[in-house]
């Protein structure tokens, strides 16, 4: 690190890193100065003027957004001429400007608002009729008000820098110059909502957000989005048990601002009118609705009826429930239903990477680590569609720290534009040299890679003598927790042998059990026919599976529940409860129920988050996360086992959904979003 | 001596004060005959809210939630929605879906009518709001709206939507 550098602003005498800015110099010593278009991480786009400072020895004011700091310069940020250049220039991008503050959807939050109160000159003198356009909606998302719009480019610049996506432009010049989208008349893009997010004004709207509240009348709850295994924190803004808006200004959480469709829109599945709201029993074979004391007393008495004449049980897991529910499922099963016919669809091999690394510690790269190490060898996925935050993270690394990109995929992906090397195929192996002379790498692999496929990668890794770090790339919101968990017929919680391994996935499916319980997932989606004697489901939709069950318990969405979900790097999350929906249950505490209605609860302890919590905690390693941490919306990587695990993994089960970015399994479904994107481009 | 000066003390105060009397006795009265007569109101009385409508017809309230920030007991309730080709009830891009008043809380204090930008919300004179039952003191958006001017078309809204209002 180079010698600070020494200059003065407002008379205080400050030490700055050589090639800060001033403006950034300024804030880290809490002096304000007021800006637009400077926007932390983006390139310098010195458009709105707005930062003007006065500095000794240049005869104009300068923008402190793109001046770097130098030895012995003084800067003044207060001075009248400082002053009446802020007034002037707010005046300006205020002549065009509706001032609509009523009816904007930014009104409460707007910078302009702020700018305006605090700098402005509270009147204009400007009588002349603004230019007006009308608005446009560029995509089922994303909706434009040009004479909003302050042109300060952030918009362009986070399509194109932070998403890699160029989907935004500028057209024309002078008052009539606005922001276009890529495609002429309307957005074809990722439709993250990015662009809407860091506009400074009301511009950009969102079709799910616009006009149904204003932002103070909203509780803001910050939770875990439940679609795909990157683990993004949202804040969800609330009102009357409804989700509105989902997004994280405060930059909290693994992800910072980064949403995806998914996770800034995806929530409104909550919502969709075939949401269970009562519990289903099938009544001279047709499904009815009954109360939840009918419907658990008749799941309680014939699991003891089973249990008495000695059926099998079957048990499947959720790739989307809590550890806490995953973990209590798997004792219920283990414990009380005494069998260990019990798994989940597996989307990565995160089981033989484990083994495989087996002695090691520090091998599991974070999200934190995808925008601080030099070098990634990215293997099958294409991340920018699959696995949007890690994409985001390489990508941000790759423009602020020029790391290194090496991809070995199957088809062209977004990380080609910026990979030092791009191979089609599987060849990895090839690029050993380029490799060996890295100071350092992260691999990333997918479903494409298991079994001795991990095994040999794992060996390639550690013979190159730099240090490497490994992601098995998983689908879904705790696809990892529910390994982690032990929802697995060959492994306990904590990757610990089972002893005797029961049926898995399939088998449970085509199997003839004497009952077969479903908790979060959807084995019959491809039309098979259920051959269970007795079959339960819990979930929040009437899916393929739900339709064939004896009784059907509606369950909560991650938005409805507390607890914890392990995202694809390992990283545990805390989920909050954000709303409530009538008639739903968490599945914990619907599991809870079963156990007590059928005498068992006392075996499995209580059914509180919190207190299954504690029992994972004694019982996983690695989960001994500081509580803290979690409390305060943090996250903390786990590495669950350090040691062989003795069990044949089956990585011959191990299947990807390939979601890509407008598709979330069955959950995607129930999005109107998602799906009014996908048809949106489909007319096209 | 202090005696005397007393008595004649309290003797002046008792005249002062029967010569107002008498004086507001030969004045003409000013309290109402209410309930047998309609009370009057000074112009600026602060009674039960009017919901205004513009020359249109259209509802001039657009949904801003300022009344609701300014209002200091937190009595005004509101839901946005947008206005559509087919449903079109304010003047503005959104309108008020719902708007609900609760007189349990209201103080009258007139910062709902002060915050308003568009004038939608105003104080009528209507006082008689005296209930058995608290819950009929929440007014609703169809209580408190104007009548639709004559002349002037009332606001738009469609077929399906119309059963919703
Ligand atoms: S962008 Fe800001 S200043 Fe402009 S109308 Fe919207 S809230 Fe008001
Ligand atoms: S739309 Fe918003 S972010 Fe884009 S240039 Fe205009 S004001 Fe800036
Ligand atoms: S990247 Fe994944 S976790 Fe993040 S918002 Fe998108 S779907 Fe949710
Ligand atoms: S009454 Fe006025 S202040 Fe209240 S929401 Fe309507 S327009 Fe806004
Ligand atoms: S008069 Fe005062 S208390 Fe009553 S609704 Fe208006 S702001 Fe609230
Ligand atoms: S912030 Fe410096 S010119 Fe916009």
């Amino acid at each position: 690190m180079a010698d600070p550098v020494k200059l003065t602003i407002d008379g205080r005498e400050i030490h700055a890193a050589p090639g800060t800015l001033v403006i950034d110099a300024a804030k880290q010593n809490g002096i304000e100065v007021p800006a637009f278009c400077y926007y932390e991480g983006l390139t310098l786009q010195a458009a709105c003027r707005m930062c003007l400072v006065e500095i000794e020895k240049t005869p104009k004011l300068q923008t402190a957004c793109t001046v770097p700091v130098a030895e012995g310069m003084v800067v003044r940020t207060e001075t009248p001429q400082v002053a009446t250049a802020r007034k002037y220039m707010l005046e300006f991008l205020l002549t065009n400007h509706p001032l609509d503050c009523p009816v904007c959807d930014k009104g409460g939050e707007c910078e302009l608002q702020d700018m305006t109160f605090r700098y402005g000159v509270g009147e204009s003198r400007f009588t002349e009729e603004k230019v007006h356009t009308p608005e446009k909606q560029f995509s089922p998302v994303v909706f434009f008000d040009a004479p909003r719009c302050i042109l300060c480019y952030r918009c362009v610049r986070v399509c194109d820098e932070g998403l890699g996506v160029k989907a935004l432009g500028v057209i024309n010049r002078g008052v009539v110059s606005e922001i276009a989208p890529n495609h002429g008349d309307h957005l074809e893009c990722d439709e993250c909502g990015a662009c809407i997010d860091i506009c400074p004004v009301g511009a950009l709207t969102s079709g799910a957000y616009r006009y149904q509240t204003r932002p103070w009348e909203m509780t803001h709850v910050g939770t875990i989005c439940t679609h795909c295994a990157d683990g993004c924190k949202t804040t969800l803004g609330t009102r009357n048990d409804r989700i509105l808006r989902g997004n994280n200004r405060d930059r909290s959480g693994v992800n910072g601002e980064f949403l995806c469709i998914k996770g800034r829109y995806g929530f409104d599945f909550y919502d969709h009118p075939e949401r269970l709201q009562a519990p289903l029993l099938r009544v001279n074979g047709k499904l009815e609705e009954v109360s939840w004391a009918q419907a658990l007393n008749a799941v309680a008495q014939k699991f003891n009826q089973t249990l008495a004449d000695g059926g099998t049980f079957g048990v499947i897991g959720s790739n989307h429930t809590s550890n806490e529910e995953n973990f209590y499922l798997q004792k219920f099963a283990r414990e009380v239903l005494r069998t260990n016919h019990i798994d989940h669809h597996r989307t990565g091999d995160v089981v033989t990477l484990l083994d495989a690394l087996s002695g090691k510690e520090g091998k599991l790269a974070t999200v934190a680590d995808l925008y601080e190490r030099k070098a990634f060898l990215v293997l099958g996925a294409d991340l920018a569609l699959e696995h949007p935050l890690l994409s985001y993270q390489i990508r941000a690394n790759y423009r602020h720290h020029q790391a290194h990109i090496y991809v070995v995929t199957p088809g062209a992906v977004r990380e080609d534009h910026y990979s030092t090397v791009s191979l089609r195929g599987r060849d990895y192996a090839s690029l050993r040299d380029k490799l060996k002379a890295e100071s350092e790498l992260v691999v990333l692999f997918d479903d494409s890679y298991k079994g001795d496929d991990v095994r040999k990668l794992v060996e390639f890794g550690e013979s190159l003598g730099i240090p490497v770090k490994y992601i098995a790339l998983v689908d879904y919101s705790n696809s990892r927790g529910a390994v982690d968990m032990g929802v697995a017929p060959e492994l306990l919680p904590g990757y610990k042998p089972s002893g005797q391994p029961g049926m898995h996935y399939g088998e449970m499916r085509d199997a003839n059990l004497g009952a077969l319980w479903v908790v979060g997932a959807n084995p019959l989606k491809n039309g098979a026919q259920r051959k269970a004697g007795f079959l339960v489901v819990q979930d929040m939709f009437l899916t393929e599976t739900a339709q064939q069950a004896d009784v059907v318990l509606p369950a909560a969405s991650a938005y409805e529940k507390n607890g914890t979900v392990t995202n694809a790097t390992g990283e545990v999350q805390r989920l909050k409860r954000g709303i409530n929906t009538m008639g739903a249950k968490p599945d914990l505490e619907i599991m809870g129920f079963i156990a007590r209605e059928m005498g068992a609860a006392a075996a499995l302890g209580p059914w509180t988050p919190d207190a299954v919590f504690e029992q994972i905690r004694k019982n996983v390693r690695g989960y001994q996360v500081p509580l803290p941490v979690l409390m305060t919306g943090g996250a903390a990587q786990t590495m669950p086992v350090n040691g062989r695990i003795p069990v044949e993994s089956r990585p011959d089960l191990v299947h990807s959904d390939h979601n890509g970015l407008f598709a979330s399994g069955t959950l995607g479904r129930y999005s109107k979003v998602l799906n009014s994107v996908m048809e949106s481009r489909l007319r096209r | 001596m202090a005696e005397k000066i007393d008595i004649l003390g309290a003797a002046g105060a008792i005249a002062k004060g029967l010569g107002v009397t008498f004086k507001e006795m030969m004045s003409p009265t000013v309290t109402e005959n209410y309930p047998d007569e309609p009370p009057k109101f000074e112009e600026r009385f602060r009674g039960s809210h009017i919901l205004q409508r513009d020359e249109n017809g259209m509802e001039k309230c657009v949904a801003c939630f300022l009344c609701a920030a300014a209002c200091p007991a937190d009595c005004i309730y509101i839901e946005a929605a947008e206005n559509t080709e087919t449903t079109r009830i304010s003047g503005g891009e959104r309108y008020a879906k719902v708007y609900n008043i609760d007189y349990n809380r209201c103080i009258f204090c007139g910062y709902c009518v002060e915050a308003c930008p568009t004038d939608a919300i105003t104080h009528g004179h209507g006082f008689e709001l005296a209930s058995y039952n608290t819950s009929t003191l929440i007014k609703r958006k169809e209580d408190m709206l104007a009548p639709v001017p004559p002349g002037a078309h009332a606001p738009v809204i469609a077929a399906e939507e119309a059963a919703a209002h």
